[in-house]
């Protein structure tokens, strides 16, 4: 996959306001046709409350309550069945939800393995030694319920990693990370992106994750 | 080691729940199944091949009365065959010259005075080789079975003789000594047959023309029974035509067909509080597997999202359903074969061999099949239905 367009998206809350902020002012939503290209990198900006986590769940397939149409590769994915948004999640389109939805009972490996089984995109080491960049390493067997949100947040990102993917969509990756390890989790998934060649679309709403080069959004 | 995705699947499945259906359903089978059994053993009684109690054939007579004549005329007989639903009439011919029959046993003589009647070859139930007569060969009988079971299990056990099966009975020579019209004459015969359809002795149609003929001083009288094959069986419209007419129909056939009757109701009585039975258990897994689902829908909705399809999420709770389903089918199975046990020795005294257990077995099986896969349907479309939040 090499293109997401957007045509004239409107979230269905925001159906009746197009001519107030933050619809009027947006760069998104309601544009005539925006198309994040493979494998440039995007990060969208945003306040709260603009519908970023929306925009997010509407590319991933999650929710459908938006006016106007998005295309991968020309095609409306209202038409994909649920069995296609199954395989292009464990083929094309990685996610990291803001909210991570880690499973809090199985620890932080078995969370991967949960996602790796499926994929077997990854080996058990690349895997410890993607924790080990992002300092996860001794947290490896510890529940997920244990966790801290910035610790959570970055469990989720090597989960998100375990899969070929052609866009990774990133939801609010760094929002509870220091410059330390905002630093880390920039690398480790520019480095992925260049290697698969990928798209990233990364939103925040004011710590920005420290890519190297990116077009910057507003929404 | 059980895997991440199986811990997850697992949580907040009911164990009390599961035994409740399955217990529940495993009653419910088993009654099925065993009335269906029992029904097809004991029916088997009513309706074989040879039976009296089939309905396709209907014996009737006159009422005995002091007033009017016992036998059907010509016309009354040309109305019945007149009528749609007689596919057939025949006429019961009666021996009208003294019969008497003796039997040598081993130098041990046994003579009785007999009757016999005669009706046409086509509506004998049991069909013997070499029906027929031509004069000097052996005359062949039939004898309702009726005669024997009596003999067997009346007389014969009270006067400490041997019980005799019809293969023996067919083994012994009988010579008939007819008399009348100034003659006599002795013939060989044979009983060659046991019929449940005829209460009666019967021998073939030549023979009593032949007999009648020789021995007969009284001129023909209209016979006092006829047999009538019906069109269809236990056709309502010649039961209304013959109770109309003020026939009598003959034999124990009402009431076999009356017991009959008691039992297809009691089975269906007892078949639908099995169904009801197994129906609620159904229910009660139904409603555990939406609670079930229902709990674990953050968690389905979040395998999904990881890529998980809704196919193989659903598979691991059909394989749980399947297994118990399975389980349960056995020891209905099991327990099945151990109650239609208990019946089969008191049926097979009686001479009813039981039915095999082949096809109540395969009907369990149709009905565990149409569960799992209703079941499964369910379990499926909800977790579709999990897919988005």
């Amino acid at each position: 996959m090499d293109q997401i367009t957007l045509q004239r998206v409107l979230p269905a809350v925001f159906r009746g306001s197009e001519s107030e902020p933050p619809v009027s002012s947006s760069e998104i939503w309601l544009r005539e046709s925006l198309t994040f290209y493979r494998p440039d990198t995007y990060i969208i900006e945003a306040e709260s409350g603009t519908g970023k986590s929306s925009l997010c769940s509407f590319i991933y397939g999650a929710r459908t309550d938006y006016d106007g149409a998005i295309l991968f590769d020309g095609t409306d994915i209202r038409t994909f069945t649920i069995d296609r948004w199954c395989e292009l999640r464990r083929t094309t389109l990685a996610y990291l939800p803001q909210e991570m939805r880690l499973f809090p009972e199985l620890t932080v490996m078995e969370n991967i393995e949960v996602k790796n089984s499926l994929t077997r995109f990854r080996t058990r080491a690349e895997i410890l030694a993607m924790l080990g960049r992002l300092e996860l390493a001794a947290k490896a067997d510890t529940p997920a319920r244990l966790l801290s949100v910035g610790q959570q947040q970055r469990a989720a990102i090597v989960r998100a990693l375990c899969q070929p993917f052609s866009f990774l969509l990133i939801d609010e990756p760094v929002s509870h990370l220091d410059a330390r390890n905002n630093a880390a989790v920039a690398t480790l998934i520019a480095e992925e992106a260049s290697r698969q060649e990928a798209a990233v679309i990364a939103t925040s709403v004011g710590n920005k994750i420290s890519l190297p080069t990116f077009t910057l959004l507003h929404l | 080691m059980i895997s991440p995705l199986s811990r997850l699947l697992r949580a907040n499945i009911s164990a009390p729940q599961l035994a409740g259906y399955a217990a529940a359903n495993l009653v419910g089978l088993v009654i099925i199944l065993v009335a269906i059994q029992f029904y097809r053993d004991v029916s088997s009684v009513y309706s074989g091949a040879d039976t009296f109690m089939s309905d396709d054939f209907m014996v009737i007579s006159k009422p005995v009365s002091l007033t009017s004549s016992a036998g059907f005329t010509p016309a009354e007989i040309a109305g019945i065959s007149a009528q749609p639903w007689a596919a057939g009439v025949g006429r019961f011919e009666t021996a009208r010259f003294n019969v008497a029959a003796s039997v040598d046993m081993g130098g041990r003589g046994m003579s009785s005075q007999l009757f016999l009647e005669s009706i046409p070859e086509e509506f004998l139930d049991v069909r013997p080789g070499g029906w027929g007569y031509t004069p000097g060969e052996e005359v062949p009988v039939i004898v309702s079975k009726d005669y024997l079971t009596l003999y067997n299990f009346g007389f014969a056990s009270s006067h400490g003789l041997p019980q005799l099966s019809e293969e023996l009975i067919g083994m012994v020579p009988l010579r008939l000594s007819l008399s009348g019209n100034g003659r006599q004459q002795w013939v060989d015969a044979r009983i060659v047959g046991f019929s449940r359809r005829l209460n009666t002795i019967a021998v073939p149609e030549e023979f009593m023309t032949w007999a009648n003929s020789r021995f007969s001083e009284q001129p023909a009288s209209d016979p006092s029974r006829l047999i009538i094959r019906l069109d269809r069986p236990g056709s309502p419209e010649a039961e209304k035509y013959v109770s109309e007419a003020g026939y009598e129909v003959a034999g124990d056939k009402t009431a076999s067909s009356r017991a009959a009757y008691f039992l297809t109701l009691l089975t269906g009585i007892i078949i639908a509080i099995g169904a009801v039975i197994s129906a609620l258990a159904f229910i009660i897994l139904v409603l555990s597997i939406y609670l079930l689902l229902q709990k674990n829908r953050a968690r389905l909705t979040d395998l999904m999202s990881l890529g998980y399809t809704p196919r193989r999420l659903a598979g691991r709770y059909i394989r749980l359903i399947a297994v118990i389903n399975l389980a349960v089918t056995c020891l209905a199975i099991l327990a099945l074969w151990g109650a239609s046990a208990e019946w089969r020795d008191p049926l097979s005294t009686l001479g009813v061999s039981p039915t095999p257990l082949f096809p109540t077995i395969f009907i369990s099986l149709i009905i565990m099949s149409l569960l799992t896969l209703s079941t499964s349907i369910i379990i499926s479309r909800s977790i579709r239905a999990s897919f988005r939040r």
